[in-house]
């Protein structure tokens, strides 16, 4: 090649390579939007049909431990066992549906599973149990996950995790824990101690997960993963979550009587189906932004859900619904602000714009 | 027969290099049907890898069109982490 045509060709592969980053933080920040919407779906769901009786009149006398826990698992066992069905569907559509059977039984499909259920039924179990014995306190702790799966992804492969990375990180991290303090009350439970431990399982539980599942999309297709994370989570949900939910209170039928209903339940499984379709886009997009830019990014990207789920029900919940209480505070949008600052800080050296600046005044001078 | 991102990243166990083209050319026969099997699905493939240190960049040039073309070869340790979660 000659000298023209190898910078031509040098500038041609940085410009491909920075597209190509800059697609998966686009991808990373779209899981945190589409993480935001399904919140506000799920959220939405969970008011129709028989949930309205359930959290409202409670005619049918259910218990608080009930209403509080087992219809919060009941949910989101609903929402993805509709997102694997939409998954299967995106499968079958794209001719991927034999490669999905043929991935289930190889390593990095078996490790896409053990993602699934640290991140399913194991973190939402210590989250649920978290919230039990701390109260509310518990909440921020879970907003570690994206510094856990920094870590591990240092750690198990080797991923780049520099100082300014770790800053930005942190800016994250303190910004989903301001937005997870809002509206801590004093509704501490019996044990704070045991729940922050507890509560630290889930962060634990949800930081493995991106890894495992960052790694596992290196060689699986995203949306490929993201079938079988659906899948997984939506079995394990019913057949673990729900029975040890069902052993802490109301008798371990409890929870499949309620589902019963709750599937027959029409205006509000239309809902599960709109919020199954946003948590099937949001993963596979966690997934892939996770793979594309590593786990420090990814997790710190996919983090702004903290954000975009109270805005997204701040926008179709009091907005379009008409519904009072889900205004964003000052802190929120304070809080956005500095998660965005952190983001941009993980991304790159902000000292580089003002060097690279200088650098091109002199170029231009010489 | 394997899943094709695994034939994918498989293929560079066999070869000393490859560029996305080569990789589509490579697997047309067995995987010709597959939606995916196109270049630039398969240079997201390759990337994806190259960011998670399964593969890296051998070399690079220019095609007739102007476009770049990247090279990518697996390393000592890519290799191995192929070979121990792809199985023949």
């Amino acid at each position: 090649m000659t000298k023209k045509s190898t910078a031509a060709a040098i500038a041609a592969k940085d410009k491909l390579k920075a597209s190509f980053f800059k697609k998966g933080v686009t991808i990373g920040l779209l899981s945190g939007l589409t993480y935001g919407l399904f919140a506000a779906f799920i959220t939405l769901a969970m008011q129709r049909g028989i949930w309205g009786d359930w959290y409202g009149d409670n005619t049918a006398g259910l218990s608080t431990f009930t209403i509080v826990f087992i219809l919060g698992a009941l949910g989101t066992a609903l929402n993805d066992i509709c997102s694997a069905v939409w998954a299967l569907i995106n499968c079958g559509r794209k001719g991927k549906l034999q490669d999905f059977f043929r991935t289930l039984s190889t390593a990095p499909g078996k490790m896409l599973m053990v993602a699934a259920i640290m991140g399913g039924p194991i973190a939402n179990v210590a989250y649920i149990i978290g919230i039990q014995l701390a109260g509310s306190i518990a909440i921020p702790i879970t907003a570690l996950c994206p510094a856990i799966g920094a870590i591990l992804g240092r750690v198990l492969y080797k991923q780049e995790l520099n100082k300014r990375m770790a800053l930005g990180i942190i800016i994250c991290v303190s910004a989903s824990i301001i937005i997870g303090s809002v509206g801590i009350g004093g509704d501490t439970g019996d044990s704070i101690v045991l729940g922050l431990v507890i509560a630290f399982v889930a962060a634990l539980g949800w930081g493995l997960e991106g890894v495992l599942a960052g790694f596992g999309s290196s060689m699986v297709d995203s949306e490929i993963s993201i079938t079988i994370r659906q899948v997984t989570s939506g079995v394990a949900n019913f057949l673990i979550l729900l029975p040890i939910l069902g052993l802490l209170g109301g008798g371990i039928t409890l929870p499949f009587e309620l589902a019963g209903q709750a599937f027959a339940s029409g205006s509000a499984m239309i809902w599960f189906a709109v919020s199954g379709f946003f948590a099937f886009i949001s993963f596979m997009w966690w997934y892939q932004g996770n793979s594309m830019t590593g786990a420090a990014m990814g997790m710190a990207t996919n983090g702004t859900y903290s954000f975009f789920g109270p805005l997204s029900c701040w926008v179709l919940l009091g907005i379009i619904m008409g519904q009072e209480g889900w205004s964003l505070t000052a802190i929120e949008w304070f809080a956005a602000v500095t998660m965005a600052i952190g983001i941009w800080v993980i991304a790159m050296n902000p000292l580089d714009l003002i060097f690279k600046k200088k650098e091109e005044v002199i170029d231009e001078a010489a | 027969m394997k899943p094709l991102n695994y034939a994918i990243l498989k293929h560079f166990t066999k070869v000393e290099e490859a560029s996305a083209s080569h990789v589509v050319e490579a697997l047309k026969d067995k995987y010709g049907d597959f939606k995916a099997l196109n270049e630039k699905e398969v240079l997201t493939a390759l990337m994806t890898a190259e960011a998670n240190g399964l593969l890296e960049e051998s070399r690079y040039e220019l095609s007739g069109s102007g476009d770049v073309v990247i090279y990518y070869r697996a390393h000592q340790e890519g290799l191995e982490a192929i070979n121990k979660y792809i199985k023949d």
